[in-house]
């Protein structure tokens, strides 16, 4: 999964291209949340110091930019985005004190498929990444303030496919359950291309619109 | 002893023998009912999708110039009605779903995995034994043919032979050179699919998508799709095909001034899939230009990127179509061949440089001689083989019939039949084309019972030249239909030979009047071209729609008083040339054009059909 990523913004593009306010086509919002992304006004999270709303774990992955993906230690994977310059760390190991930022506190195992029953020759073969992240801050799903809050939970699985030409991609499964302003979990996913090296990769701050 | 320390090394290498067990797989199940997630994509599902919204699709700027000509009325033509839906989007339609495996009985390995989509009611089978891909003269469906293998907790699916269908419903089109490959992961109670399409035709790079299906935990009741084609608009003539002029699609800005899009970004492209493009329509004038560019055709005129399936590598070929009959192709036009307890009956002879492979071919699938040979065309690459296919048969039905007595040959070879034209043209050549029809006739049908099917043999003229035939086996229900239908090029429209556009559409209508489908425009009754891969009737159905809409454009010029190089310079085949164009060979789509002029302005010595 190291390396760097370019989303290929071929779901929801208008949503994530060209967001409008009070244009949540798709999102299963409970009517507290309708009548928050009707009421978003970018101007008061601008002068809030909350540019960074639309930024958070759930909505910074299906943002349109680049991914760079590193580890940042044994236990903790490192990912990068360059849309809002913003760092997510997956913690392999036990939480401890992480979260409460828009990043939330994220931790990671990898699936293994297992042997299966009886008499099963085939060895336990590799599996996802499956990161639960917890304790975010309050943000926007998509950059028009489409909510959700503090105690939504985000599952996400990481897979990884290559194509006969040798293209690569990483496709991302996110569930996002969020009691506060959704009726159901919300489940989506994205994909992103595998890219040589760092083109393209241009940090810039959270917009607030 | 070698045998047996062959076999060991397989087994420690991990290779098992693939026959007759097949491989032994296994992976992730995906087996259920399942419905897919409506969160992402929202109202872009089955036949939704609004007019010019192509953001995010790696469209070619043919297939745009085909979207932005397709109107939704184009729906109410009989053969769009009840299409199919192609993998990917088979993954978008609102229905219900089920998965499950197809296990040998006796040995429980895993032969097939079935996907199963209630709208359209397709049914795909993804092969998971081993089995090779079909060769490219072979139908092609709706669904396709996939196969299978997993990777880790990953099923890969690559589908091939695909019919023309929809990469969004809304006029965003997927070629019929389509492949595509899925993946599919489960997490829980969802799976993951992320398809990737890669079309020489309409897409200028891989379109690469995901979609998502949630595990339903109750079966659900509604399984079936009805479907039946019927009238829709009292009156409408069957050469009525709905589309929009180049530039003249009233809807272009709708969706872009409904959303804020920028008109750049609803007209789709490779670029408006990158992070990169919002940087781009920054500027709003540049922008504006650059969409409007994208409305008429421009840049050089372009060739077919579509595969000749005729395998071309001087042997014959044999697929069986259905029921008593087959198709030989490789060398030249295609060859029919129906079987039966009487002698072979055959449709074209091909160009005749493999005539004695063809006779060997025909001798494997029939115990007794060439019987009966149609030509439908006097081209040479349908008649090339005449003289030695008729010398290798023989007609016992005239042998020691009362007119034997008065022919000496009587019985001797096949008998050729074709229209009276054929026999005159082949005449009239210098020198003579050997072994022309000796049964011809002029405006009836010819019918006989062979085989044990009868067989109607019908004068189509005018349409690629004036001594066209077509025959239909009407118990396997299959039709050879000669040039007038072909899958790989325009039709050869030979007008100095009696040619026309409007005979050849008209021909092409009364071939949709003679099939029928199974279900959805797919099987039923089954086509075998002049020269391409067997189809059924969606194809002959979408030629015809080609044609007309063509016609249409070219006869709107002409009435503008445009010439034949303005006709031509306006490029009116633009977004078909990427599938049947060519700039180079004996027929170029500059010719194809002058064809339809001098069809429609009536310079072919002949008077225009109303």
């Amino acid at each position: 999964m190291t390396g760097y990523w370019v989303s290929v913004v071929t779901e929801d593009w208008r949503w994530r291209m060209f967001p409008n306010k009070g244009d949540y086509a798709g999102v299963p919002l409970n009517p507290e949340g309708r009548r928050v992304a009707d009421g978003w006004d970018p101007g008061k999270d601008q002068a809030a110091g909350e540019e960074c709303k639309a930024y958070g774990t759930p909505g910074i992955m299906r943002i349109p930019g680049r991914f760079h993906i590193t580890w940042q230690d044994d236990q903790t994977l490192k990912i990068e985005a360059d849309a809002g310059t913003q760092t997510r760390l997956l913690h392999f190991g036990n939480l401890q004190n992480q979260g409460e930022g828009w990043q939330g506190a994220s931790k990671a195992e990898w699936q293994i498929l297992p042997t299966g029953g009886r008499g099963n020759a085939v060895a336990s073969q590799p599996g996802s990444l499956k990161v639960v992240t917890t304790k975010m801050k309050a943000g926007y799903l998509r950059r028009n303030g489409v909510p959700y809050s503090a105690n939504a939970m985000l599952t996400e699985y990481y897979d990884v496919v290559t194509e006969a030409n040798g293209d690569t991609y990483l496709v991302l499964t996110s569930k996002l359950e969020d009691p506060t302003y959704l009726t159901e979990p919300m489940v989506t996913a994205a994909h992103f291309k595998k890219q040589a090296g760092a083109a393209g990769w241009k940090p810039s701050p959270c917009v607030a619109r | 002893m070698k045998t047996v320390a062959l076999m060991l090394g397989l087994f420690v290498l991990g290779q098992e023998p693939q026959a007759p067990l097949g491989p032994l797989v296994n992976g992730m199940d995906f087996s259920g009912s399942w419905q897919p997630a409506r969160y992402q994509d929202s109202g872009l599902g089955t036949a939704a999708g609004a007019l010019v919204d192509y953001g995010g699709i790696s469209l070619n700027d043919a297939s745009r110039l085909y979207a932005l000509s397709w109107p939704a009325s184009r729906q109410t033509v009989k053969q769009q009605q009840c299409m199919g839906y192609v993998p990917p989007y088979f993954w978008y339609a609102p229905g219900n779903y089920r998965i499950w495996e197809d296990r040998d009985p006796f040995t429980q390995r895993l032969v097939a995995i079935k996907f199963y989509g209630q709208i359209a009611q397709g049914e795909r089978t993804v092969y998971m034994d081993g089995r090779p891909h079909p060769p490219a003269y072979a139908p092609h469906t709706f669904t396709g043919f996939s196969t299978g293998k997993y990777d880790g907790n990953i099923l890969t699916v690559t589908t091939t032979h695909l019919k023309r269908g929809w990469v969004r419903a809304n006029g965003v089109a997927q070629s019929d050179e389509a492949t595509v490959t899925e993946h599919y992961v489960r997490h829980e109670d969802i799976i993951t699919i992320f398809g990737v399409t890669n079309d020489p035709v309409f897409l200028s790079e891989p379109f690469t998508k995901t979609s998502i299906m949630l595990r339903q935990p109750k079966d659900p009741d509604g399984w079936l799709y009805a479907c039946d084609d019927s009238e829709q608009i009292l009156g409408r003539k069957n050469d009525y095909v709905p589309s929009h002029f180049f530039g003249q699609n009233p809807s272009v800005q709708e969706y872009a001034n409904k959303n804020k899009v920028p008109l750049l970004g609803a007209l789709g492209g490779a670029e408006t899939m990158s992070p990169d493009f919002l940087a781009k329509v920054s500027e709003a004038a540049g922008a504006d230009a650059a969409s409007r560019a994208k409305l008429l055709p421009s840049g050089s005129q372009q060739a077919s990127r579509a595969k000749d399936p005729t395998p071309n590598d001087g042997e014959i070929h044999v697929l069986h179509v259905a029921g008593n009959v087959y198709m030989l192709t490789g060398d030249g036009a295609n060859i029919a061949v129906q079987t039966g307890p009487q002698g072979a009956f055959l449709v074209d002879t091909g160009a005749g440089k493999l005539s004695d492979k063809v006779i060997d071919a025909v001798r494997k699938l029939s115990a007794k001689p060439i019987q009966f040979i149609v030509n439908t065309s006097f081209h040479p690459d349908h008649i090339g083989g005449n003289a030695k296919l008729q010398a290798s048969g023989a007609d016992p039905s005239l042998t020691g019939s009362f007119f034997s007595n008065q022919f000496t040959d009587a019985g001797q070879g096949a008998t050729i039949i074709g229209h009276q034209n054929v026999q005159t043209r082949m005449e009239k050549q210098n020198p003579p084309a050997a072994a022309p029809p000796s049964d011809t006739y002029f405006e009836d049908r010819r019918r006989k019972y062979h085989n044990g099917e009868p067989v109607e043999i019908f004068p189509l003229q005018n349409a690629i030249t004036d001594g066209d035939s077509i025959v239909h086996f009407r118990k396997s229900d299959v039709i050879a239909t000669g040039d007038i239908f072909t899958t790989t090029q325009y039709p050869f429209i030979d007008v100095k030979n009696g040619g026309s556009l409007q005979g050849e559409i008209q021909a092409l209508n009364f071939i949709l009047d003679r099939t029928v489908y199974v279900h959805d425009e797919d099987g039923g009754t089954m086509i075998i071209p002049g020269h391409g891969r067997v189809t059924d009737e969606w194809e002959v159905a979408e030629y015809r729609d080609m044609l007309v809409i063509i016609r249409d454009r070219v006869q709107a010029m002409i009435k503008s008083g445009a010439t034949l190089e303005q006709v031509k310079a306006a490029r009116p085949t633009a977004d078909y040339d990427v599938r049947f164009g060519a700039t180079t060979g004996p027929w170029t789509t500059d010719m194809f054009v002058e064809a339809v002029y001098q069809s429609l302005t009536g310079l072919t010595g002949l008077t225009p059909k109303k």
